[in-house]
């Protein structure tokens, strides 16, 4: 079980690797303050170039980050569209009168049972979504029949697109950073950096210890659950469950029949897993040595210096601007 | 009828999370009827994998899998139904933890009758028949399966299977966690469920004993080959067993020590302990 690594860390030897995980957790923070305090999409431009030359410098694959980006897809459009829409500062570039009739009401409605039967193939679902939407755009702009329902006006601002563009690049550059760090440290590593950087939180109180502790278990049993997971599945399978047919009904029954072995499973693994770390004298609390301790090297030191420049970098133009 | 290998071949995807053995280009049949197959070989050979095959739990890569009368391959078929294939072979798997999940032995039994709509009544009398079958009394159909002892649970999961009235039976490592005398009542009990259904029973297993004692047939798996069907007396009397990182029964090996040790000549391929007794007590005699 030794190979399996839950997250995105993908094994490398750039200089990110070999840097403290406590260093990284501090610089992706103080990079994100020091991307917010930007103000211009000029000065967020060049941030992203410089992310792209950490990536590069980093020897990280531009594609692996964006892949990590594909699922947060739809909320960059989001944003942008959002953006685009409803900010109404700035001069007015395009104004459109939409209205809603029922000529094209059935006409969008026709057009998504459409859509969504070609979605079915599974090919080209994104250029399918862009032109299902440029579809209904076209019906409620131009076709116009009586009786008119209602009718609202479409408008884009300048200010409009400049923000979209602002928030769509601040958002990129920030996942990025993110990705870049969980690519290139392991989930073991990152819970022990947060585990000594929250130290200190022990006045008010926070163990943080027990937390690291907490998540490294859970890290730890993923696979083996999931692994379980797959016999239980293939056993009840064995006795005919079928857990892609039949009704609601049949399939409560089913996911119980899969639920209550799982959960058994677990508790009798947590048991013995507290039983074995007992006999080796874990006592919840006290204090222990690692195996691997954390070290700061002059990696490190040459990389705050870099991340503070950045900050300083920013805050002045903030000043400045 | 029955189940046919051709050329099967299955790889595990490589980021996969189960570390189990690929097989390699394999080819058998099981008939429907009559058989007590063992299948064995050393730990992390493929043996898992291949039963998953029988009830088509997984697809092969390459090669089909005929399981009566539909090939199962690579690609999915809309026209069979998977499902109920699961019917014909009924697969139990090592730990009962991993199936029993109801409040009482009954209701964990019928589950399977249910899925392919049995009717309820029928299922109950099919429940109490197959509980007898395995040799548990009905004082045990209002139990909990939780509160039992690992053979109790262990033979409520393959009530649980039978109940299915499958034609080929595979079970993974019933014998595993049992002791001696427990391997040998459960063994008999497959004995005497095939005598009186003519089912054709698999077994996977790691002892040799059981494999010489009860089965007709052995397949042996090796690093995801199959390197030996036979008959059980073909694979002990000839078969190289180291090569298949399998051992003798017990038996053989203590009456081979007493052969050697004592200059003696007695037949060293008995089948049970007590045949060994008597052909020991025989050789003081003369």
């Amino acid at each position: 079980m030794k190979n399996i690594v839950i997250g995105q860390y993908v094994p490398g030897d750039g200089f990110l690797y070999r840097l403290d995980p406590r260093t990284k957790l501090i610089a992706v923070i103080i990079l994100m303050v020091a991307v917010f305090l930007l103000e211009t999409i000029i000065e967020l431009v060049v941030a992203f170039g410089l992310v792209i030359l950490l990536l590069i410098a980093g020897k990280i694959s531009i594609v692996r980050v964006a892949k990590g980006l594909k699922p947060l897809f739809v909320l960059l459009l989001f944003t942008f569209f959002f953006q685009i829409l409803f900010n109404k500062e700035g001069t007015l570039l395009v104004e459109e009168i939409l209205s809603l009739n029922p000529g094209n009401l059935g006409l969008g409605l026709l057009l998504t049972v459409l859509w969504r039967l070609l979605a079915r193939f599974g090919k080209f679902k994104t250029i399918l979504l862009f032109l299902w939407i440029a579809g209904i755009y076209c019906l409620l702009r131009y076709v116009a029949i009586a009786p008119q329902w209602t009718t609202f006006s479409l408008q884009i601002h300048e200010k409009g697109i400049e923000m979209s563009v602002f928030v769509v690049i601040r958002l990129l550059i920030i996942i990025s950073l993110s990705t870049i760090m969980t690519l290139t440290t392991k989930p073991t590593d990152l819970t022990q950096g947060l585990e000594k950087l929250m130290r200190p939180l022990k006045v008010i109180g926070i163990k943080s210890d027990d937390f690291a502790l907490i998540i490294s278990i859970s890290l730890r049993y993923i696979p083996t659950i999931l692994d379980e997971a797959n016999k239980i599945m293939a056993a009840q399978a064995s006795r005919g469950a079928d857990f892609s047919e039949g009704g609601l009904k049949e399939k409560i029954k089913q996911v119980i029949s899969l639920l209550v072995p799982m959960f058994i499973i677990a508790f009798k693994r947590s048991e013995e897993l507290a039983d074995a770390m007992e006999s080796r004298n874990f006592v919840p609390g006290k204090k222990r040595t690692r195996i691997h301790e954390l070290s700061f090297g002059w990696k490190d030191a040459v990389t705050s210096v870099v991340i503070l420049l950045c900050l300083a970098a920013s805050i002045t133009l903030k000043v400045i601007g | 009828m029955g189940i046919r290998f051709r050329e099967v071949s299955y790889h595990y995807p490589q980021n996969h999370l189960q570390f189990h053995q690929a097989i390699e280009k394999i080819s058998f049949q099981v008939s429907a009827k009559g058989e007590f197959i063992a299948l064995v070989g050393h730990t992390g050979s493929g043996k898992s994998t291949l039963a998953q095959h029988m009830n088509a739990l997984i697809f092969p890569t390459e090669g089909s899998v005929e399981i009566f009368g539909h090939s199962v391959t690579r690609k999915r078929n809309r026209k069979i139904r998977y499902n109920d294939l699961r019917k014909h072979v009924g697969l139990v798997f090592q730990f009962p933890e991993y199936q029993l999940f109801e409040e009482t032995v009954e209701k964990d039994i019928i589950f399977g009758p249910l899925n392919y709509k049995v009717p309820l009544d029928e299922a109950k009398t099919i429940a109490l028949k197959t509980l007898a079958q395995v040799g548990l009394d009905e004082s045990y159909l209002n139990r909990n399966p939780f509160n039992l002892s690992g053979g109790e649970k262990k033979r409520v999961s393959i009530a649980g299977i039978l109940a299915l009235d499958p034609d080929i039976l595979v079970l993974d490592e019933p014998t595993s966690g049992l002791d001696p005398e427990g391997k040998r009542v459960l063994m008999d009990l497959f004995q005497s469920i095939q005598f009186e259904t003519d089912k054709t029973i698999v077994i996977i297993t790691h002892d040799m004993d059981l494999v010489y004692q009860y089965t007709s047939r052995v397949l042996v798996m090796n690093q995801g080959k199959l390197v030996f069907d036979g008959t059980p007396e073909k694979l002990f009397r000839t078969a190289p067993l180291t090569e298949y990182q399998l051992s003798m029964p017990e038996t053989i090996k203590v009456l081979q020590a007493i052969n050697e040790r004592l200059g003696l000549s007695i037949d060293i391929y008995q089948k049970t302990a007590e045949a060994a007794i008597q052909a020991i007590k025989e050789a003081v005699r003369q």
